[in-house]
């Protein structure tokens, strides 16, 4: 595990950070649960950005829930900042991630970077239309979460850039969410992942969001069956169809804890289960 | 009502009782089953005789005759001082302090070695080629040692009696490898890193010849594939043992009413209004104890070896070091410290040998320890099994038959493979009266990880079987589940021809069972559970609601306590000059109390404080002799040895303090470390009497160390009872299950500390529901565990309960110490049959391959259903014809 | 390396392995209250404070801990000082094997730090990374609440007498 490490950084600032994160064979640590059980051993520096201020951050203006990358699920779970629909659902999600010494090591941004299959945030970014914000040095960009994750963050990150903040936008009245996965035990793997947004307009609805993760290798949306819901009745019928749409549009991932058809059929009843949810809590 | 319930109970279980008994135990080879020889049918004429023991006739100390007995008549709890309290455990505050000491918690010494071991990659090979001459060049790498390097010494790991019922078959390194994991060559190096580093260059260097791997339990006897091959290969005492037909053990027995008091099966059957026959496979699991096994050895200043390791046998350690090692006895020192949670997987002696010969070797100390990872793949594990049960009853509860065959898998290796068998019968089937019962088990060998002893210890895997079987039969013959069973279940004063029939590699000890307190256990489970109203009111929620139903189950155990007439204990206690007393015992407290209730025992007796007693276990230097932590004996049967030296020591002290007090040694009485005279109305102290009995006085003049050693051994194994219960939620559309309430109720005899008992009740009841639902072993096709890590081998956290309750229920064992019996064990079998008999009381399936995942519950509904509409076709057709 | 840290309130400068994880740095330098049960943080064992919150550390790198302030089961009492806690395990008979005890102890601290009144289930969640064979929670469960409730108890008591 990491052999040839030899040098270990703490920088301050996000600059420092990402000169040093531009050098070879050197990578970024922040919780380090991922970097710390790596068989990597072509590592030879690592740069600690948990002493870098302006990434530990959590903050909820009246549009926008700012989260700094090195903010750590548990603080995200137990803030008293987070409100309203959107920080209800995160702090929702993030209760529901690992175990209490490990959601105080995984952080905001190393959930989303490491892009792991088991991964709960970025489900959650996902159906929230997440932006996340992107600092090589002082020059920033800001993209959406889909696209960080369809590219996967190892391809679409430069080298020497770091995700700094991700920004969650905060959804009113007529917006309801729901976040389930199937677990062993609370402290587990999930087998199945499912979450869901449903946005309200007269009774009909207007925006819909479909993501899943544990069925697929890494975090997706299930953008088709999204476009059918939207600007249909949320009937019974109709989130069915969504559902089953949804559970059709995965190749699904097989492994030890399920067959592909029990994820399959299993996926598509608690998308369902999710829908109906997000519609009610949509109405409230 | 409980009493009218009594009543009919005692007269419908006469004629079961009077199943004249007894058996034709044939350990031996399954060809002499047929014709009993002559000293058999005397035997069996002997046993009969002896089986006609009327209810409340001879209590079993009657038979003990030579034993250095001792137990008071019943000792109302209150008049007691010590026991039957929640007493602090005396390494309590060292243990969440921290300060308390494992095997790692000591100052290393600077030169330690740390030793790996290369596993196989394969699960079934031989090794064609190992080049390891580069490895020995590599950096800080002290030593390698492949099959060819040490000497083969055919043993077994399984730290049993002596000999033991274990095959031979396990030598310290192989040519041929028999599960994925199994040992290929040992490395010794600096660090760690430097013999992880060349057990990867020696893997790059081995060349097997792959052999096709025996994967299936059922299938094991007659494949191709032979995996103990070796001619060396033997059973140290006259068992069956077959191992060219992947055979390792065999057992089989009946009682009933045919010829001889054997069973006629036929005749069973043919008397049953319904028969019943079943197949259930309880699975893989390992212990998880939280520390993994550790040993470490180095030379002392007497060039004796020294083995400082994490186990429950430390006597059984040495032996079979001194065997394995081929050194005298006498140069070996085993101790056990602190040890963290073992639950069986530490009876086995594991990982000594490698240290032994590198410290031999090297004359270096060494240090062992296991991955978490390797502690799944490579110590040992639950024996799983095939169970058959078929069972006949009539119409009016009578169990008429009970057939038991097992096919136990027993991996690589035979550690334990008979014992666990023979327990699945001796540990469960006497529980209910039937007029027939046989029990035919077989043990094969296969390449999938080793077996061993664990909690429970066959006893798990048995009751699974028939506690489901009950519940079939109670629903077939149109009875109640519970008066099913408690109709049947064994009462005071009867016994079992099966106690008799099955011991662990012999005979058992004949037994009357005096202590029930199963009745209670149900009665107040049930209560607990809510059982009457919420099995009601479940059967009417359940038509309503289509995806969420609720369903309760409850089952019914039994274990035993110590092996009789094997186990032996024993206990030195001395006097200091304060009052207080070192006792030294061989015991090995586990984590489970067991330092803290010897001192409850040992203070109760001589009259002090269990503070003033201060445990030392163990150490084969320093203390006496004990078999080790197994088999639900500790209370039980070291207590005994105990109470004797306490005895003893309480004597001596009696005979000091008569001295000093000019009082007749009759008339002295203790109580809190004082002595008192009843004529002379003096007093003193336990601190006089240990000065004057080591300085002298006035009346002494002989000083003496006051002090006595104690040993124990039990001609009885007084079965622990429980009942636990459990209510389930299944989401009939995801298969999810969710367990919402789990009640475990125990009989232990006299809870020595009740706070210890139960903690032993809960701990045992959450290991089982955790293995009900959620631990399991995932193979691939090699026969590889996937799963070795607690990331993905699932067992409970605290945020998993909903709700656990558990409780005890005290009866007095006669033959116990202050009434005690075992508690360890019994409470992990009951997750699988409870838990399962809820999930089929709730959606109507049974499911018969545990751990009852959402995956297989789903699948099982799917499949009812499918039945159900083939069911609805067919009739339909018939009426067409 | 060098690694500067605080261990239990006092300072210290341990030499250190780039590569190597925080648990064995403490254990070596003689804090053996740290267990290593599974080197994955899944079994919680080698849980020690870190920075007033409870971190794995058979899994975080030791020269993350850079600065910090490291709190071991030995930080929080000793047998002739014990933490109450420490005493309500004692009491209440949680502690069997105990190897899982000091890391479920730096949970628990953990809790009663953030939330004075914790629930059942509020405890339930600040050990779900504790694992435990032996005891089945349940003791290690009502050890916490009575600690919390004596905590309340002495907190009003001395705010009485002010």
């Amino acid at each position: 595990m990491l052999k040839k490490l030899t040098q270990f950084y703490h920088p301050t600032t996000i600059e420092e950070a990402c000169k040093l994160l531009a050098k070879p064979k050197t990578a970024v640590i922040a919780g380090g649960t991922a970097e710390a059980l790596r068989k990597d051993d072509s590592i030879e520096a690592l740069v600690d950005i948990t002493h870098i201020k302006e990434l530990s951050h959590l903050d909820q203006d009246a549009s926008t829930i700012k989260i700094g990358a090195t903010t750590t699920v548990q603080e995200i779970y137990k803030s008293q900042k987070l409100k309203g629909m959107s920080g209800n659902f995160l702090k929702q999600v993030a209760g529901t991630v690992a175990a209490t010494a490990l959601r105080n090591t995984i952080t905001a941004g190393g959930n989303l970077a490491a892009q792991l299959w088991w991964s709960d945030l970025p489900v959650a970014y996902l159906i929230l239309d997440a932006e996340v914000v992107c600092r090589l040095g002082k020059p920033k960009r800001t993209v959406s979460v889909v696209q960080i994750i369809n590219d996967t963050p190892a391809k679409f990150l430069k080298k020497g850039e770091i995700i700094s903040e991700i920004h969650v936008p905060c959804f009113g009245n007529n917006t309801g969410c729901d976040f389930r996965k199937q677990i062993k035990t609370h402290h587990d793997y999930p087998t199945i992942t499912a979450a869901t947004r449903i946005t309200l307009k007269n009774g009909m609805i207007s925006e819909a969001r479909i993501a899943c993760n544990a069925v697929t290798p890494f975090p997706f949306r299930c953008q088709e069956a999204e476009k059918f819901l939207v600007g249909k009745k949320p009937t019974a019928e109709n989130i069915e169809k969504a559902a089953e749409k949804a559970a059709n549009s995965i190749k699904y991932r097989e492994d030890y804890r399920a067959s592909k058809e029990y994820r399959q059929e299993v996926f598509q009843v608690m998308v369902r289960r999710s829908l109906e949810a997000s519609v009610e809590a949509a109405k409230k | 009502m409980a009493n009218t319930t009594k009543k009919t109970t005692a007269k419908k279980a006469a004629p079961a009782k009077t199943v004249k008994a007894v058996k034709a135990t044939k350990t031996t080879a399954k060809k002499s089953c047929k014709k009993p020889t002559a000293a058999e049918l005397k035997a069996a004429q002997e046993a009969k005789e002896a089986a006609t023991f009327k209810v409340h006739s001879a209590p079993v100390k009657n038979v003990v005759e030579d034993a250095p007995l001792f137990f008071e008549k019943k000792l109302p709890q209150k008049d007691t001082l010590q026991v039957g309290y929640p007493l602090e455990k005396v390494d309590a505050m060292g243990l969440v302090t921290g300060t308390q000491k494992y095997v790692e918690d000591i100052d290393m010494p600077q030169n330690l070695l740390h030793i790996k071991v290369l596993g196989s990659p394969h699960a079934h090979a031989i090794i064609k080629k190992i080049d390891v001459e580069e490895a020995r060049k590599m950096p800080g790498v002290v030593a390698v040692y492949t099959y060819k390097d040490l000497p083969r010494v055919m043993r077994t790991t399984a730290g049993q009696g002596f000999p033991e019922p274990s095959p031979y078959d396990t030598p310290t390194l192989d040519q041929k490898v028999r599960y994925v994991g199994d040992r290929v060559a040992v490395v010794a190096a600096e660090t760690e890193a430097q013999a992880e580093e060349a057990c990867r260059n020696i893997a790059k260097h081995v060349e097997f010849k792959v052999l096709d791997p025996v994967l299936d339990t059922e299938e094991a006897m007659t494949s191709k594939s032979i995996i103990h091959d070796e001619k060396d290969a033997y059973a140290p005492i006259p068992i069956f043992y077959d191992p060219k037909h992947n055979h390792c053990s065999h057992v089989e027995t009946s009682c009933g009413e045919g010829k001889n008091g054997v069973a006629d099966m036929e005749k069973g059957y043919k008397d049953a209004d319904v028969v019943l026959e079943r197949k259930y496979y309880p699975h893989y699991a390992q212990h998880c104890p939280m520390e993994p096994h550790v040993c470490m050895s180095w030379l002392d200043e007497n060039n004796r070896l020294v083995f400082r390791s994490s186990t429950q046998v430390p006597w059984h350690a040495r032996r079979i070091m001194a065997q394995t090692l081929q050194i005298p006895l006498k140069r070996i020192r085993v101790i056990k410290p602190r040890v963290g949670g073992a639950f069986g997987t530490k009876q086995e002696v594991l990982l000594e040998d490698v240290c032994g010969f590198v410290t031999l070797r090297t004359r270096r100390p060494c240090i062992y320890r296991m991955t978490r990872e390797e502690e799944f793949m490579e110590s040992r594990t639950r024996h799983p099994m095939v169970v058959k049960i078929k069972m006949g009853a009539k119409k009016d509860g009578t169990i008429t038959a009970l057939s038991m065959r097992i096919i136990s898998n027993t991996g690589a290796y035979g550690s334990h493979a008979l014992t666990v068998l023979s327990n699945c019968g001796s540990k469960v089937l006497p529980l209910y009266h039937a007029n027939n019962i046989e029990f035919i088990g077989d043990t094969v060998y296969t390449n999938l990880p080793v077996g061993g002893a664990y909690r429970g210890y066959g006893a798990t895997q048995a009751a699974f079987g028939t506690e489901s079987m009950m519940d079939e039969m109670a629903e077939a013959i149109g009875m109640d589940p519970i008066k099913f069973r408690q109709l049947n279940h064994i009462k005071p004063g009867e016994s079992s021809p099966i106690i008799k029939a099955l011991g662990e590699g012999r005979e058992g000890v004949e037994m009357i069972i005096t202590s029930v307190g199963l009745p209670e256990c149900i009665e107040k489970g049930k209560k607990i559970i809510d059982w009457d109203k919420k099995t009601k009111a479940y059967k009417k929620q359940n038509a309503t609601n289509p995806t969420k139903k609720r369903g309760l189950g409850m089952c019914c155990l039994m274990q035993g306590s110590s092996i009789p007439e094997v186990d032996m204990g024993s206990v030195l206690i001395k006097m200091n000059e304060d009052g207080s007393f070192n006792m030294n015992l061989g015991a090995t407290d586990l984590g489970t109390g067991s330092d803290t209730v010897m001192a409850q025992i040992a203070a109760e007796t001589i009259g002090c404080k269990h503070s003033d007693i201060i445990v030392y276990s163990s150490d084969t230097d320093m203390t006496m002799f004990d078999v080790g932590a197994y088999a639900s004996s500790t209370t039980y049967l070291t207590g005994g040895a105990t109470i004797n030296a306490a005895k003893k020591v309480r004597d001596q002290i009696v005979s000091v303090a008569a001295l000093i007090m000019g009082e007749d040694v009759a008339n002295v009485t203790i109580k809190d470390s004082v002595c008192y005279g009843k004529k002379t109305k003096k007093k003193v102290t336990f601190s006089e009497v240990a000065n004057t009995a080591l300085y002298g006085g006035e009346n002494v003049k002989k000083m003496f160390q006051v002090g006595a050693i104690g040993s124990h051994i039990s001609h009885a194994s007084p079965p622990p009872f429980a009942a636990h219960f459990a209510e389930v939620e299944i989401d009939t559309e995801t298969g999810d299950i969710d367990l919402l309430h789990y009640v475990a109720g125990c009989d232990c005899g006299t809870a020595i500390n009740p706070q210890l008992a139960l903690g032993q009740v809960q701990g045992a009841a959450m290991n089982a529901i955790s293995f009900a639902l959620t631990e399991e072993y995932m193979f691939d096709k090699k026969g590889r565990m996937q799963n070795p890590t607690f990331a993905n081998y699932k067992i409970w956290t605290a945020r998993d309960i909903k709700k656990l309750d558990c409780f005890l229920a005290e009866s007095y064992e006669e033959t116990g110490p202050y009434g005690a019996k075992s508690v360890s064990e019994i409470n992990i079998n009951g997750g699988l049959p409870a838990i399962g008999n809820a999930i089929y009381n709730a959606i109507g399936v049974r499911l018969t391959r545990p751990p009852y995942t959402p995956e297989k519950i789903l699948a099982a509904i799917k499949a009812k259903k499918a039945e159900e509409a083939k069911a609805s076709k067919a009739p339909a057709k018939k009426a067409k014809k | 390396m060098q690694l500067n840290c605080k261990v239990n309130g006092k300072a210290c400068c341990f030499e250190i392995e780039p590569n190597e994880m925080l648990a064995d740095v403490l254990r070596r330098e003689g804090y053996r209250g740290v267990k290593v049960g599974c080197r994955e943080g899944s079994c919680g064992a080698c849980s020690v404070m870190f920075n007033g919150k409870p971190r794995n550390s058979c899994i975080t790198l030791a020269a993350m801990a850079e600065g910090a302030d490291i709190m071991t089961v030995e930080g929080l009492g000793t047998p002739d000082k014990p933490h109450l806690l420490q005493s309500c395990y004692v009491k209440h008979g949680a502690a069997q094997c105990g190897f899982c005890n000091p890391g479920s102890l730096i949970s628990a601290k953990y809790l009663l730090d953030n939330n004075p009144n914790p629930t059942e289930d509020d405890v339930k969640e600040a050990l779900d990374g504790n694992l435990c064979r032996c005891t089945g929670y349940i003791k290690r469960i009502e050890a916490i609440l009575d600690a919390a409730q004596q905590m309340k108890k002495s907190a009003k008591s001395t705010r009485g007498k002010k």
